[in-house]
């Protein structure tokens, strides 16, 4: 025990962990009220922590070649030990993740933490949304399956609609006229170079951006601080007499944490093909379409908007400017009250969101 | 209020879980990323006699490793571990010198595996092999 003392001391002399960890973590001050939908931020970093070491070790077995791609994925599935663990723990969790990103936008939204000065970190978080359901995108198709092919023939084909350079951009993300050989060597350097990378510095600028102005104060439960920003100069949002970081908030982390890990594995050890339809398990044949195609759960109401609008470069532009209307709410709603009871309008808009939202996603299901 | 024993006792009980749920993760990492059994331990290789060109050398895989069949200029055939027992290079069957060389190192077997010349510490491992009806079994 000695022997480890010592080397904390000698360390802890050289590095001041003990400064940092005092400034960072039992000195950072957090809201009295905080909830448990605060935490939502910590179970995303670990599954993204998940998804990078399952990719890493998914890519010692994976073979980027449309002839062998699937069968590369079989034989991770079926020859490799625990391969089946490592790909279905990447599979289920990058659902999983676009489903935990919800829920922490929505408690983001509910909350009215987005609200001045957290804009950047709406932004940052907004972009990261993007980043994700690109990466699962693109993640979709390595597997070389008919469903990641035709998925991924329908999802570039919406490109198609833009005017003038529709054609060329669907040709320029497909590498070529139709989805080929090609198509997989582009998105496999997409997926585990470009975006894990993106992924990462943003929400290194995410977390950065938090820990600078500050956690926001919840609307709800007892009030001992105010949002006294004033938006002269910066300040960081102190929280007197509220909780440490550490260890208090990390417990709540911890404790999220491990009721999202019940549920994550519960899932891929009790049915893990959750989010497969058959035509996962059959491989890729350009020649032959399987019938009803649809995209993963999450661009489910997506799929319904563009069947809805007779037009496909309507369908896209309503997307795009809920999208962009999304993405600028910090810089339209700029009041200060942030209680969802006293912002009734905004509760409305609120709940008729996620209730047109789900409907899509339904309708698009059995449609 | 907290006595340090009970502390301690949850103390080692967490280090406990932690240490059983590290365990429970490296386990099946480790099998997966461990080198795929082969299941070719006691493998037999079988070949026609006429894959072996008249004093020439045929080399196949064996058992995980590299194994060399040649026949001598006076018809006789002979198997042996093509892996130089110096540092693991493969050797060439020298058809003119009837010879084996190493060009890693320039080590020289004979035939029969003997070294001639070179570094190379000990001769070529012999395999056992059978002929019938002119097909050759090695192992
Ligand atoms: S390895 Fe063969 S002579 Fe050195």
């Amino acid at each position: 025990m000695t022997i480890i003392r010592a080397i904390r001391r000698w360390l802890e002399v050289r590095l001041g962990i003990d400064e940092l960890v005092e400034k960072q973590l039992t000195g950072y001050l957090l809201p009295r009220n905080i909830n448990a939908w605060y935490s939502l931020g910590s179970v995303l970093l670990v599954i993204f922590g998940i998804q990078v070491a399952t990719g890493i070790l998914l890519l010692v077995y994976y073979v980027p070649d449309a002839q062998k791609a699937f069968s590369s994925v079989s034989q991770i599935m079926n020859d490799v030990p625990f391969g089946w663990l490592i790909r279905m723990s990447h599979a289920v969790g990058s659902n999983m993740m676009v489903a935990v990103l919800l829920l922490h936008m929505l408690s983001t939204l509910f909350m009215g933490s987005y609200k001045s000065p957290r804009e950047l970190n709406w932004l940052t978080g907004f972009i990261l949304f993007n980043l994700v359901l690109a990466i699962s995108l693109t993640g979709y198709l390595l597997p070389w399956s008919q469903l990641s092919f035709w998925a991924t023939t329908v999802a570039t084909n919406s490109a198609g609609a833009i005017p003038v350079i529709g054609t060329y951009l669907t040709e320029f993300l497909r590498g070529g006229k139709l989805v080929g050989p090609a198509t997989l060597g582009r998105f496999f350097a997409v997926h585990v170079a470009l975006l894990p990378v993106a992924i990462a510095l943003l929400v290194g600028a995410h977390l950065f951006i938090l820990e600078r102005i500050g956690v926001s104060t919840p609307p709800f439960g007892l009030k001992e601080t105010t949002n006294t920003w004033q938006g002269d100069r910066f300040r960081y949002e102190g929280h007197p007499g509220g909780i440490p970081f550490f260890p208090n908030y990390l417990l709540q982390d911890a404790t999220t944490i491990m009721i999202y890990l019940a549920v994550f594995f519960a899932v891929v050890f009790f049915d893990p093909y959750l989010f497969f339809p058959p035509t996962a398990f059959v491989p890729a044949d350009p020649y032959r379409t399987p019938a009803h195609i649809k995209p993963e759960w999450y661009f489910l109401a997506n799929y319904q908007t563009l069947k809805v609008f007779p037009n496909e470069l309507l369908g896209l532009m309503v997307q795009g400017a809920a999208m962009t209307f999304l993405a600028l709410l910090p810089f339209i709603d700029r009041g200060r009250e942030r209680h969802p009871l006293k912002r009734p309008a905004f509760l409305v808009c609120f709940i008729g969101g996620i209730i047109l939202y789900l409907a899509m996603m339904i309708w698009g299901h059995y449609s | 209020m907290q006595t340090p024993t009970r502390r301690t006792f949850l103390g080692i009980c967490l280090g406990g879980l932690a240490a059983a749920g590290a365990v429970a993760a490296a386990y099946p990492l480790l099998s997966y990323l461990a080198p795929p059994s082969t299941g070719s331990e006691g493998a037999k290789v079988s070949f026609p006699e006429t894959d072996i060109p008249p004093d020439g050398a045929k080399f196949f895989d064996y058992r995980g490793s590299t194994g060399v069949v040649i026949r001598t200029r006076q018809g006789q055939l002979l198997a042996l571990s093509a892996i130089c027992t110096h540092l693991g290079c493969i050797v060439q069957w020298e058809k003119e010198k009837q010879d084996f060389l190493c060009p890693c190192h320039a080590g020289r077997y004979s035939p029969e595996g003997t070294v001639i010349a070179g570094p190379p510490p000990r001769p070529l491992a012999k395999l056992p092999f059978v002929v019938v009806n002119g097909v050759i079994t090695v192992g």
